[in-house]
C-alpha cells in the first residue's frame, strides 16, 4: 500500500512491480485525478530521469505523453541576483565557478537537467503504474494509520470518514473512513504529510533538527510567441535578492523567484520563499507580483495571461531533518518506509527534491520486492541501502546549509556554507516562533486577488462538509495573535482561506484550501492543524 | 422486493467551461477541452435508488446501471460500480450515435426491456430511475419518452423518499409547490430532480469495480425500433453562440439615479439580448410577400442572402415567372451563379422556389396548464405567441385545456388571442397525472392534427410534452426561447417552424427543426414570450371533448399536496442579492427584505433573494440562496449584487443576466469591471436611500 501518488510514490509501485510481478500493489491518493495535487518547479536530473526510464519501459520513444513530460532540457541556466526593484546581477558565472572549486554552493546549477511539470510527470507514471496492473485509485485520502498494539508493526491505514455536514452529523450518504489493511505500507505524502507527521509521533520517530519549511507560489504564464521566443524554450532563471532579501536594509527572507520555460508559449513563474519569515505582515504571493513586476522579468510576461496558478511548501531541513529511528536509524520502522518529501529528501544546495523522490521510491519499490516474505524488515533495509547510495551523499553534502542561513541570515551564511560540510548543525527554531512584530519593506497597498488564484488553481471541495481547517484555541487567535501580529494567518494563506468575522478568526473557506498546509507551520502560535478533507477535494492542478 | 435500473449518462463537465471551449465561428462545443464526467444529476438519481434499496429492500434487491454512449461512456459506469451498482450494462453502437431525444429514448426502452427479460427473469417488479435531465441537452425528455415506448407511469421531479406502511412515499417538485405521491403500478419512470447525497466510492468497491466486467450491447442485441440520426425526429440546423452582451460599467452617482436605473432597465425591451427571445419580424407566406421569387424568410442567413441575389438576377434577366425560364435564361442564371452554388445547386433553388405550399397544415395550438384555479401565465404568454404564428401562417390559434370544471377558463383564453377552445373534461384530470393527460392530449391531436403544437415548459408540461410527441411519432423541441416560421427553399420547404433554445448550460444555441412529424411539438420557457394584452370582447368557439378514463390510467397516488413558501426560485425578472459587505444577518435580513418588498411592489414582478458564498458561509441567510459557480447559476433581467466583491466564482454564475448593477464600498471592488451600473458607497446608507427612490 502506497499512500500518495506522486513521483515518488509511483516510482516506488513501479519498481516493485517490475521486480516482483505477483505483488499486489495499490496506490491511494486524495486528489481526484492523477498529478492533480503536485506541484513543483520543477527540474528533473537525468540520473533520475533515466532511472525511471529504465523500470517504466524501453519504447517509450513512441510514446507522445512521454515525449511531451521529457521533452525540455534545460539549455540556458541563469541564476541573476536582484539588488532591488530593477538591477539585476548575473551571478551564474560565479556559481560555476563555485563548481568548478567544488564548493557545495556550485551546485546551483540545471544544465543537462529536465524541465518537467511534475503534475504531468505524475500523470504519466499514473499511467504506466495502472498498465503494469498497479492499483492506483484517486479520492481515496487517508488520515490515519494502525499501528499493532505493541507499536513494533503497522496493520494498515484509515481513510477518513465522508458525507458528514458541516456540523459534523451524518448525512444520508455518510460512509465510515474504511481501514485498509497492508503489509507493507510507503508514505509517500509530500511535504508535511498527515499520516506521515501521525506515524512518526506514534512510532516515536526522532528528527536530528527541526523541519523547516518553504512555500512556493507558483503560476503557469501563457505570453506572446515573441516573448516566449526572447525568453527561450529550453532555459531556467533562478532570481536570488529582491523582494525577499536585500542586504543590510532587509528583509532577510531566505528564498528566491524563479522562471521556466514551459513550451506552447507558457512561462511558469514562481516564487519561493522560506517560511521563516520575520515580517508578520507578509504574504509569499506579494512578493510573487514584486518579482512578476521586476522588469528583467516583467518584459517576458508582461501582457500575458496566467493560465494555471498554485502553491505548495517545500521541506528544506535537509539531512539532520529526516525522521528515523532512534534505536535503528531508519528512516520508517518496521513495514512502513517514508520516502520522497515526505522524508524530506530536498537538496537545499540544489533548490530540487524531485531527484532524491523518485530515487528513493525506486530503492523502496525494490526493498519491498525484496523482503516481502519478512515485510518488517523493510524499513531498515530501506535505509541501508540509501543510506549508501548518492542520494543520501548529496543530502548529507547539503546537510546544513539551510540552518546554517537560518541562524546566520543570507548575508553571512551564504558565504558560510562555502564550507559545507565543515560546520556545524546549528540549532533553529521551528518556523512558526520566527514571527516578529516586523513589517514587509514592500508590503503594497492593494492586496493580492486570491480569489482569482484559487479559481486557477481549480480548487473544491464540497461545501458542506467540517472543515479540515481547525483553529485549537480561538481566544489565542483574539487575545495573543491580534494584538501583536495582527492575524497573519489571514494575509499568508495563499487561499484566503481565513477570515476574521465578527471578531473571531475562523477558517472561514476552507473549500479554498490549496493544501499547501503553510498555516498549521507558520500559525505564530501554533494554533492551526491541517487533516485532509473528503476524497477529490482540493486543487486540480494539470500544468503544474 | 424490487430492483432498480438507474440511467445515467456522460456528459461534458460544463460547469469547467471556459470561453475558449467553443469554436467562435460555429459556436460548437470542442469536445476535447472539456472533461466528460457523469451528469450530475444521475449521481442523485443513484443515491436515490441506493437510498430506496436501504429504505425498502430486503438486501437482495439489485441496482443495475444502464448507460448509452461511446465506448468511453464505460467511465461513467465505473463509477456506479464503485458506489453502489451491481450490474453495469453499456449500449453502444455506432448505429445508436446522432440520436434525438425519441431515438435515445428508444433503444433504451428496448434494452430495459431485456434486461427485464434476461437479468430480472421476466419479473415487472422493478423502477426505472434517473435523473431529471442532463447538462448537455437539458431537455428532460428521455425519461418521459422512456415511460411512453414502455407504455408505464412516469412520476418527475422527485426530492426525497420515505417508506411507510409499505410502500414508498415520494416527495416531488410540481408548479409552485410540492407533493406527495405514491406509484401505482410497476415499473414506474421516477427521474430525481435534487437530491444532495451522492454516494461516495468505497476502496473495496473501487477495487471490485476495477475487476467487473462491464456487460456491452450493440444496436443488433436490443432489436430497437427507432434508432440514431435516421430515427431521429428533430434535427439541429443552426448552432450558433448565445449574443452575449458586454457590460457595461458605468458608474452611478447616487441613489436616485440608481432608482431610474433600475427601472429603465427593467422596463426596456431587450428583443435582441442574451435571452434569445429575438424574434425578427413577422412571417409572410411566399404568395403573399411583395416582389416575384422574393425568398427572405429562411432559416439561415446565407440563404436569404443567395436567394436575393437569385431573385434580383432572374428580375434583371426580365424574368416575371417560373414558367418563362427557358434554356437561355436558366444559361444565364447558371453562368451566373455556378461558381458560387454549383449547376445542381441551382437547379435546386429555382425547383425550391417554386413551391408556395406549407409543409404543414393545420392551425397552431397551446396546450393549457392551470394550477389553483387560474390559468399558468406562461399559457398566456404561449397563447401571444400562438396567434402571431397562426396570423403569418393564416390560420386559427386553438388551446387544448384539459381538466375539470374549468370551462369558465375558456373566456380568458380567447380574450388572450385564442380562436378555438377545445376542451377536454373528466374528474380524473382534477390533478396533473401525466397519463390520462397525454391521452387526453394525445387523442385529440391526432383528431385534428394541428400543424404546431406548444407546450409551456413547466414541470408538468416537460413531462406531458415528451409523451405525447412520442405517442404521435413527431418530434419534440424542448425549453424553447425562440419560435419563428421560416421556410428552407432548397428543400422545398414552406413555412417550417424554427425552434431554438440555449444548450450546454445557456453556453450555445440551437435551432433546431421537427423532421418525419405530422405535427411540429415544442415546449417553451416560461416568461420569454410576451402575453398580448387580453381583449375581452374578442370572440371564439368552445369545442367539448369527452374521453374515457378509469383509475387504471392513473400512474400516481397524491397523498399530499403543498404549496410552497420557503422555496428559492431563481427563475425570476429579479434578484437582489447579499454578499459580506452587509456585515451580518440583521442587516442582510432588513436591508435585502426591505429592497425586495418595494422592487415587488413598484415591478409587479417577483423578486428573490440571492447571496455570495461569503454571506452564506456567515449565516446570513440559507446555502439554497447561494448565487454562483457552487451555489445556482442565474440569468434574471435585473442582478442587483449588494456588498458582493465580485469573485470570479460569483460572476460566472450570473453570467447570463441582462443588466447587473452593483453597490460595494471599495472602489477598486472586481464586481465595477463585471457590471453594468455602479455605485460607490456603504451599502448600509445606500439601500435606505434606494427604497426611498424607487418608492417616489
Amino acid at each position: 500500500m502506497v499512500v500518495g501518488a506522486g513521483p515518488a510514490g509511483l516510482a516506488c509501485a513501479i519498481s516493485a512491480k517490475r521486480k516482483d510481478p505477483q505483488l499486489e500493489i495499490c496506490v491511494i491518493d486524495k486528489g481526484s485525478d492523477p498529478g492533480n495535487h503536485n506541484l513543483s518547479g520543477a527540474v528533473l536530473e537525468p540520473d533520475a530521469a533515466r532511472g525511471l526510464i529504465d523500470v517504466l519501459k524501453e519504447n517509450w520513444q513512441d510514446d507522445e505523453l512521454f515525449i511531451d513530460v521529457f521533452n525540455r532540457a534545460v539549455e540556458r541556466d541563469d541564476i541573476l541576483f536582484f539588488l532591488g526593484k530593477k538591477c539585476k546581477l548575473n551571478i551564474g558565472p560565479l556559481i560555476r565557478f563555485a563548481g568548478m572549486c567544488k564548493l557545495p554552493i556550485g551546485n546551483m546549477r540545471h544544465d543537462g537537467d529536465y524541465i518537467v511539470s511534475i503534475s504531468r510527470l505524475a500523470k504519466l507514471l499514473g499511467r504506466e503504474a495502472r498498465r503494469l496492473g498497479i492499483e492506483v485509485l484517486f479520492g481515496f485520502p487517508a488520515e490515519d494509520i494502525i499501528l499493532s498494539d505493541d507499536g513494533s508493526k503497522a496493520m494498515g491505514v484509515k481513510l477518513v470518514d465522508q458525507g458528514l455536514d458541516k456540523e459534523g452529523n451524518k448525512q444520508p450518504n455518510y460512509s465510515a473512513g474504511e481501514i485498509i489493511e497492508a503489509d507493507v505500507i510507503v508514505l509517500a505524502e509530500g511535504c508535511d504529510g498527515l499520516v506521515t507527521e501521525r506515524f512518526i509521533e506514534k512510532a516515536l520517530l526522532k528528527r536530528k533538527t527541526n523541519q523547516l519549511y518553504s512555500i512556493g507560489v507558483k503560476e503557469v504564464i501563457k505570453v506572446s510567441e515573441e516573448q516566449y521566443e526572447r525568453f527561450g524554450d529550453n532555459r531556467v532563471v533562478h532570481a536570488l535578492g529582491y523582494p525577499v532579501w536585500t542586504p543590510v536594509l532587509g528583509p532577510g527572507m531566505f528564498g528566491g523567484g524563479l522562471m521556466y520555460s514551459y513550451g506552447d508559449n507558457c512561462i511558469a513563474v514562481g516564487m519561493i520563499v522560506g517560511l521563516d519569515w520575520k515580517e508578520f505582515d507578509f504574504n509569499p504571493q506579494d512578493a510573487l507580483t514584486h518579482f512578476k513586476n521586476h522588469p528583467f522579468v516583467n518584459q517576458f510576461i508582461n501582457d500575458g495571461k496566467v493560465i494555471e496558478t498554485g502553491a505548495k511548501m517545500i521541506p528544506e531541513g535537509g539531512f539532520y531533518a529526516i525522521p528515523r529511528d532512534s534505536e535503528t536509524n531508519s528512516i520508517g520502522k518496521g513495514n512502513v518506509i517514508i520516502i520522497g518529501d515526505g522524508a524530506g529528501l530536498v537538496n537545499m544546495l540544489k533548490i530540487k527534491g524531485l531527484h532524491n523522490a523518485i530515487h528513493s521510491g525506486l530503492i523502496a519499490g525494490e526493498v519491498i520486492a525484496e523482503t516481502i516474505k519478512v515485510p518488517v524488515t523493510a524499513a531498515q533495509r530501506f535505509t541501508e541501502i540509501i543510506d549508501h547510495s548518492i542520494t543520501m551523499k548529496e543530502m548529507k553534502q547539503a546537510g546544513t546549509f539551510r540552518q546554517t542561513i537560518a541562524k546566520f541570515g543570507n548575508m553571512a551564511g551564504f558565504p558560510l556554507s562555502v564550507f559545507g560540510g565543515l560546520l556545524p548543525l546549528f540549532r533553529t527554531e521551528p518556523d512558526y516562533r520566527t514571527m516578529r512584530k516586523k513589517k514587509y519593506k514592500y508590503k503594497g497597498n492593494r492586496e493580492f486577488d486570491k480569489d482569482t488564484f484559487t479559481a486557477l488553481a481549480h480548487t473544491e471541495h464540497r461545501e458542506d462538509q467540517p472543515s479540515h481547517l481547525t483553529i485549537l484555541d480561538s481566544n489565542i487567535c483574539s487575545t495573543k495573535c491580534k494584538p501583536v501580529f495582527r492575524e497573519p494567518c489571514i494575509t499568508f494563506c495563499p487561499a484566503g482561506v481565513y477570515e476574521n468575522i465578527m471578531g473571531v478568526l475562523k477558517p472561514a473557506n476552507p473549500s479554498n484550501c490549496l493544501h499547501c498546509k503553510t498555516c498549521q507551520r507558520k500559525c505564530p502560535f501554533d494554533n492551526i492543524r491541517w487533516t485532509v478533507p473528503e476524497g477529490g477535494g482540493g486543487p486540480r492542478y494539470t500544468l503544474m | 422486493m424490487s430492483d432498480y435500473i438507474v440511467l445515467i449518462k456522460q456528459v461534458p463537465d460544463i460547469s469547467q467551461i471556459t470561453d475558449n471551449a467553443f469554436n467562435p465561428e460555429t459556436g460548437t462545443l470542442i469536445r476535447g477541452r472539456l472533461q466528460n464526467v457523469i451528469n450530475e444529476l444521475d449521481t442523485e438519481a443513484l443515491a436515490f435508488a441506493h437510498q430506496m434499496k436501504k429504505l425498502g429492500g430486503d438486501g437482495n434487491d439489485r441496482i443495475i446501471c444502464l448507460t448509452m454512449g461511446p465506448p468511453m461512456a464505460e467511465e461513467v459506469l465505473h463509477y456506479a460500480l464503485s458506489r453502489s451498482a451491481d450490474i453495469a450494462i453499456l449500449l453502444t453502437d455506432r448505429a445508436l450515435g446522432g440520436a434525438d431525444t425519441a431515438a435515445t429514448a428508444n433503444p433504451l426502452a428496448y434494452a430495459i426491456r431485456k434486461i427485464e427479460r434476461e437479468i430480472l427473469n421476466r419479473s415487472r417488479d422493478y423502477y426505472i430511475i434517473t435523473g431529471m435531465q442532463s447538462v448537455d441537452g437539458d431537455t428532460a425528455q428521455v425519461p418521459a419518452q422512456i415511460a411512453e415506448e414502455l407504455d408505464i407511469g412516469c412520476v418527475s421531479y422527485l426530492t426525497e423518499v420515505a417508506f411507510e406502511g409499505g410502500r414508498f412515499a415520494f416527495n416531488r417538485i410540481i408548479s409552485g409547490g410540492s407533493q406527495v405521491v405514491a406509484v401505482k403500478k410497476l415499473p414506474a419512470v421516477l427521474t430525481v430532480a435534487k437530491y444532495e447525497y451522492p454516494l461516495y466510492a468505497s476502496f473495496s468497491a473501487t477495487r471490485r469495480a476495477n475487476r467487473t466486467k462491464i456487460i456491452q450491447w450493440g444496436a443488433s442485441d436490443i432489436h430497437a425500433t427507432q434508432i440514431g440520426a435516421k430515427g431521429s425526429k428533430t434535427q439541429v440546423i443552426r448552432i450558433f453562440p448565445p449574443g452575449k452582451t458586454t457590460r457595461k460599467c458605468r458608474q452611478v452617482k447616487d441613489a436616485q439615479e440608481l432608482a431610474n436605473v433600475i427601472f429603465e432597465n427593467y422596463y426596456r425591451d431587450v428583443s435582441s439580448s442574451a435571452r434569445g427571445a429575438a424574434s425578427a419580424t413577422n412571417y409572410i407566406l411566399p404568395g403573399r410577400r411583395s416582389r416575384n421569387f422574393e425568398r427572405n424568410f429562411e432559416g439561415l442567413e446565407r440563404d436569404n442572402q443567395n436567394f436575393t441575389m437569385l431573385a434580383d438576377k432572374m428580375h434583371e434577366l426580365g424574368l416575371e415567372d417560373f414558367y418563362e425560364i427557358d434554356e437561355e435564361s436558366m444559361s444565364g442564371l447558371i453562368d451566373a451563379f455556378v461558381d458560387q452554388f454549383g449547376k445542381k445547386g441551382i437547379e435546386d433553388m429555382i425547383e425550391g422556389m417554386k413551391q408556395f405550399n406549407p409543409a404543414y397544415q393545420g392551425d397552431v395550438w397551446v396546450v393549457a396548464e392551470y394550477g389553483e384555479g387560474a390559468i399558468h401565465p406562461a399559457t398566456l404568454e404561449l397563447i401571444g405567441k400562438a396567434r402571431e404564428l397562426a396570423d403569418s401562417l393564416e390560420v386559427k390559434a386553438g388551446v387544448v385545456l384539459a381538466g375539470h370544471g374549468l370551462e369558465d377558463l375558456s373566456r380568458r383564453l380567447i380574450a388572450y388571442g385564442a380562436d378555438n377552445i377545445y376542451y377536454i373534461e373528466h374528474e380524473l384530470l382534477g390533478h396533473f397525472d401525466p397519463l390520462p393527460f397525454r391521452k387526453a392530449v394525445a387523442d385529440l391531436v391526432s383528431e385534428y392534427w394541428p400543424q404546431i403544437v406548444l407546450f409551456a415548459a413547466t414541470p408538468a408540461g416537460r413531462v406531458l410534452a415528451p409523451m405525447v410527441s412520442y405517442r404521435l411519432k413527431c418530434g419534440l423541441t424542448a425549453d424553447c426561447t425562440s419560435l419563428d416560421i421560416r421556410d428552407n427553399t432548397k428543400k422545398g420547404q414552406v413555412a417550417i417552424l424554427l425552434q431554438t433554445r440555449p444548450a450546454l448550460g445557456g453556453n450555445v444555441m440551437a435551432t433546431i427543426t421537427s423532421i418525419n412529424s405530422r405535427s411540429q411539438m415544442a415546449t417553451a420557457r416560461p416568461g420569454v414570450m410576451k402575453k398580448v394584452i387580453p381583449d375581452e370582447s374578442r370572440t371564439g368557439s368552445v369545442f367539448r371533448h369527452e374521453i374515457d378514463l378509469t383509475d387504471a390510467d392513473l400512474c400516481m397516488d397524491v397523498q399530499k399536496y403543498e404549496v410552497s413558501s420557503g422555496m428559492v426560485n431563481f427563475e425570476v425578472e429579479v434578484i437582489v442579492s447579499g454578499g459580506k459587505g452587509l456585515q451580518n444577518r440583521d442587516n442582510y435580513e432588513d436591508l435585502i427584505n426591505s429592497l425586495c418588498t418595494i422592487l415587488q411592489q413598484k415591478l409587479g414582478t417577483n423578486v428573490e433573494k440571492g447571496a455570495s458564498r461569503a454571506a452564506v458561509e456567515r449565516g446570513y441567510i440559507g446555502r439554497a440562496h447561494q448565487v454562483g459557480q457552487t451555489g445556482t447559476a442565474v440569468g434574471p433581467k435585473l442582478y442587483l449584487a449588494l456588498g458582493i466583491s465580485g469573485a470570479i466564482q460569483h460572476m460566472i454564475g450570473v453570467a447570463n443576466t441582462e443588466t447587473i448593477i452593483a453597490i460595494n464600498s471599495d472602489p477598486n471592488a472586481p464586481i465595477f469591471k463585471m457590471c453594468d451600473y455602479y455605485l460607490i458607497g456603504n451599502v448600509e446608507e445606500i439601500i435606505p436611500q434606494l427604497v426611498k427612490g424607487l418608492g417616489a
